[in-house]
Formats: structure tokens, sequence, C-alpha cells
């Protein structure tokens, strides 16, 4: 694998997640349609009186539902949008770093943010000995930095330079924003996914005699399901590419790719490095985090939010120190 | 239809050359922006040093060749009002402290001074930001310059007054040492 340039890199980045931004609530009205147009042809098939085509009528209908549906996903987004700092920090047990109680930390961050001239993000920290470390917030007023105790104890200050160096890129190429975003986006289908089965579950047991209400809800389901899969599969999209791009970034930052890379290797063996990201993702869900958790789980398995950490590994050691 | 289109042309022209014009004026403006990073660490330099200087007396009076140095150096980096004077006086400043730095290596006395090892953590403290503020304006000059003397901005930059500015360098003997993270013996 080859690194490509810097900014055509970031630039493609911006791109695509504008599309992918775009993508989400095509995704949704277009899952709202189908599912519409079901109910539609049902109920016509069940009044053969009706004059009014098919078409017509579950166009209408649905050109009917869109405001809500917009209104509806606006809330939620603006919601899930101020509340996101205080979902993160409760998943994670996170707790601000004070400065005098870890001032290398805090020195690591505000040396980096200096010789980039942005403004210095937040910094909190979890009590937990396994390696971990991730930004968020939306914008700058919300940017933070979360390390675990274990990063800041087991790797030197090097290596903690290259792994808070390749946060802060997470926040300068707005990574951060995007994947919040994404993860709202994904919450809201997760919980339509959940209000689907539920239903199903629902209908079972209630109104056996409907078979035309049964096959709605059964379309209803395979419909969210695909539109929950193809929203997770784009999300991971976003932020497997972006890894490669904040590593890049990092080695920019430190003139140390080789620190970033060590310390890589150290991070690869605490196999709970990704934890605290599907923990917080699970609890973006707002609804119910609970389902949402081992659903996640379950595709994380599948889907890595981080590409393989050998592959990234790689390319650090192909940047010749500058 | 020709006179048209030789309009056209005129005004895509001029528009292109107001955003070289403009892409100048801006990279030349954050240029100074960045500086005002560094400032900010300069000016807890300076108030440093008065009480470095106080601490080292008490124990070492009698060097008093460094200890004026030093005293000069700040005042004239005090003094300095552009961006250039503030440079070389800073220089000045810098080079002045590590030879007090090396002198003061004699008194074990004065190495074991709680007070001077605080001072000389702070001191450290800021030159490191010092060197992280540097960085990044020196990331500023260097893409104002290339700016100014590539095609085809060089054009505008010549005829508007746009010079080739001076990057915050420590000279070369200095310029190793920086490389790797400064760690201050006294």
């Amino acid at each position: 694998m080859k690194y490509t340039g810097l900014h055509q890199q970031i630039q493609r980045n911006n791109t695509n997640s504008f599309l992918l931004l775009i993508a989400f609530p095509a995704l949704l009205l277009g899952m709202f349609y189908i599912i519409i147009y079901f109910i539609a042809r049902g109920n016509g098939s069940e009044n053969p009186d009706d004059s009014y085509p098919g078409s017509l009528d579950h166009n209408s209908m649905f050109l009917s539902v869109v405001p809500f549906i917009l209104i509806a996903v606006g809330i939620w987004f603006l919601i899930a949008w101020a509340g996101h700092a205080a979902f993160i920090r409760l998943a994670t047990g996170a707790k601000p770093l004070d400065r005098k109680e870890n001032k290398r930390v805090y020195n690591l961050v505000e040396n980096l943010c200096i010789s980039k001239g942005m403004k210095m993000p937040k910094i909190n920290i979890i009590e937990d000995d396994s390696l971990n470390a991730f930004a968020s917030g939306i914008d700058e007023k919300s940017y933070s930095v979360t390390l675990s105790k274990g990063i800041i104890d087991k790797l030197n200050d090097e290596e903690l330079e290259g792994v808070i160096a390749h946060e802060l890129s997470h926040i300068r190429n707005r990574d951060v924003r995007v994947l919040i975003i994404s993860i709202i986006f994904v919450g809201i289908f997760a919980f339509l996914a959940e209000m689907a089965f539920r239903s199903l579950r629902f209908a079972g047991r209630g109104k056996k005699d409907s078979k035309g209400g049964g096959a709605i809800i059964l379309i209803a389901i395979v419909v969210t399901a695909i539109a929950y899969l193809i929203s997770v599969l784009l999300r991971f999209g976003i932020s497997r590419r972006r890894e490669y791009l904040a590593d890049a970034g990092a080695a920019d930052m430190t003139k140390k790719p080789y620190a970033l890379a060590s310390a890589l290797k150290k991070i690869a063996t605490d196999p709970y490095i990704e934890a605290v990201e599907n923990r917080d993702v699970a609890q973006l869900f707002i609804d119910n985090p609970q389902v949402s958790h081992r659903k996640s789980g379950s595709w994380d398995n599948l889907f890595a939010t981080h590409p393989p950490i050998e592959k990234r590994i790689e390319l650090l050691e192909q940047f010749s120190p500058l | 239809m020709p006179f048209i289109i030789f309009l056209v042309v005129i005004v895509i022209i001029v528009l292109w050359m107001v955003s070289l014009y403009n892409r100048l004026v801006s990279l030349r403006n954050r240029r100074q922006n960045a500086f005002a990073d560094i400032d900010v660490q300069l000016r807890q330099r300076h108030d440093l040093v008065p009480q470095l200087v106080e601490t080292v007396k008490g124990y070492a009076g009698h060097e008093r060749g460094v200890l004026t140095q030093v005293t000069e150096a700040r005042s004239a980096a005090m003094a300095a009002k552009t961006i250039d004077d503030k440079i070389a006086a800073e220089q000045q400043l810098t080079s002045a402290l590590q030879g007090l730095r090396v002198q003061v290596e004699a008194y074990p006395d004065l190495k074991a001074n709680q007070n001077f090892l605080q001072l000389q953590e702070e001191l450290s403290d800021i030159e490191n930001k010092l060197a992280a503020s540097r960085r990044f304006f020196n990331g500023a000059t260097t893409e104002y310059n290339n700016a100014v003397e590539t095609f085809p901005s060089n054009l505008i930059a010549n005829n508007f007054g746009f010079k080739r500015e001076i990057m915050f360098d420590l000279g070369t003997e200095a310029r190793t040492r920086m490389e790797e993270p400064p760690t201050i013996k006294f």
C-alpha cells in the first residue's frame, strides 16, 4: 500500500464525507418511500373500488409524510448534537484532566497545538489500564481528546506525543464532527430497526387475523434492516479511511513517524483498544444503548472501525523522517 | 463579438490577479498572527529572567559578566519593536541564557536550590513552547515566502511590495540542539 499525498487525501475525504452526509437522509427517505409504497399497494388491493391508480396514491402519501420525517430527524439530531459530549463522558467514565495533576500530558497537547496554531481541546482521562485514546467534539468549544490512564503510563513521551498528534489530526481534519454526525444517523436507523422488530412481536401476538398487516411489517423490517446495514457500512467507510490520514497528519506534526508506529505496536497488544469507542458509539444511540450495544458489538467483528494495525505501522514506516 | 470575448478575458485575468493579491495578504497576516503566539512565550521568558538572575546572584555573585549579558539582552529584547528586530534580539537572549547555563554548572549549591530548580523547570517549559510556536511561525513564513517567490504570484508580489521575510531560526549551531527536546542543565 502506497502513501498518497496528504492534501489530496484531505480533499478526497472532505468530498466523500459530504456525499455520505447527503446519503444518510436520502437513505432514510428512500426507506420510507419503499415502506409506504407497499402499504399503499396493500390498501389498494383491499379496496378494488378505488378509482385512483396505486402509484399516485403512494406518491402523495409519501409527500405528506416527508415533512414529519425530516422534522423528527431534525429534533433527534439537535438533541444528540447538544448532548453528545455529556453522553460520551457518561459512557466512557472520562473525567477532565487537571493540569497540575498531569503536567506531562498537558504540555504535550499544548505544545502540539501551539506548533499547529490550533486552539487547545479539552483533555479527558479514563481510569483504565488498557491503552485507549479517542477524539470527540463538533466545534471548538466541545473538541476534546480522551486518553486512558494505561496509555499515559505505558507509553514514553515520544510515543504518547504521536498518539496525541493522531487524535489532534482527527480534530484538525474535522473527522470527529463527521464521525459524530454519522453516529447519530446510524443511531436513528438502529432505533427504527428496533421499532420494526418490536412491532413484529406485537403484531404476532395481537392481530393474527390481518394477513396484510403482517406482510407490511415484514417488509418494513427487511427494508429497515437493509438501510441499517448500509448506514453502518457507510460509517465504517468514513472512519477507516480517516485513520490513515490521521496517522499521516501525526507524522507531519511530530516528524517522528517511528514513534507513532512503536506506540501502535504497544497498543496492538491490548485487545481493548477499541472498547471505549464502541461503548461511546453505543451510548450515542440515545434510545436503547443495550440493544444497540449488542448489535454494534457483533457488527464490529465484521467491520472494524480501524484498519489493520499492521498496515498502519507499515505505512508509517514508509515515511522518511524530515 | 470579438470585443465581448476580449472583455471577458480581461475580466477573468483581473479577477485572477485580485485573488492572487488577496492570497498574499492573508498569508502575510497569518505570519504576523503566528508571531503573536511566539510573543506570548517571549514575554513570559522576559518575566522569568530577573528572578533567575536574582537567584543566581545569591550563589554566584561574581559571575557578573554573564549576568549583565543576560540582563542587557533582556532589555534589548523588550525594547525591540518590529518582528525582525525582535527575532534578532531574542536570539541574543537565548545565547546569553545558554552562556549562563554553562557558567552555573560549577555551583552545586545553586543547583540544589529549590527555588532555582522551579525556575529552571518553568524556563524549560517556556522554551519548549517557544520551540513549538516557532515551528508554526516558520511554517507560515515558508508558505508566505513560497507564494512571494513562485510564479505566478511573484508577479503580483514584486509589484505590490511583498518581500521575502525571515524565519525565526536559532543559527545553525543552536539549531542542531533544538532538534532534540531542550533539556536544560544549569
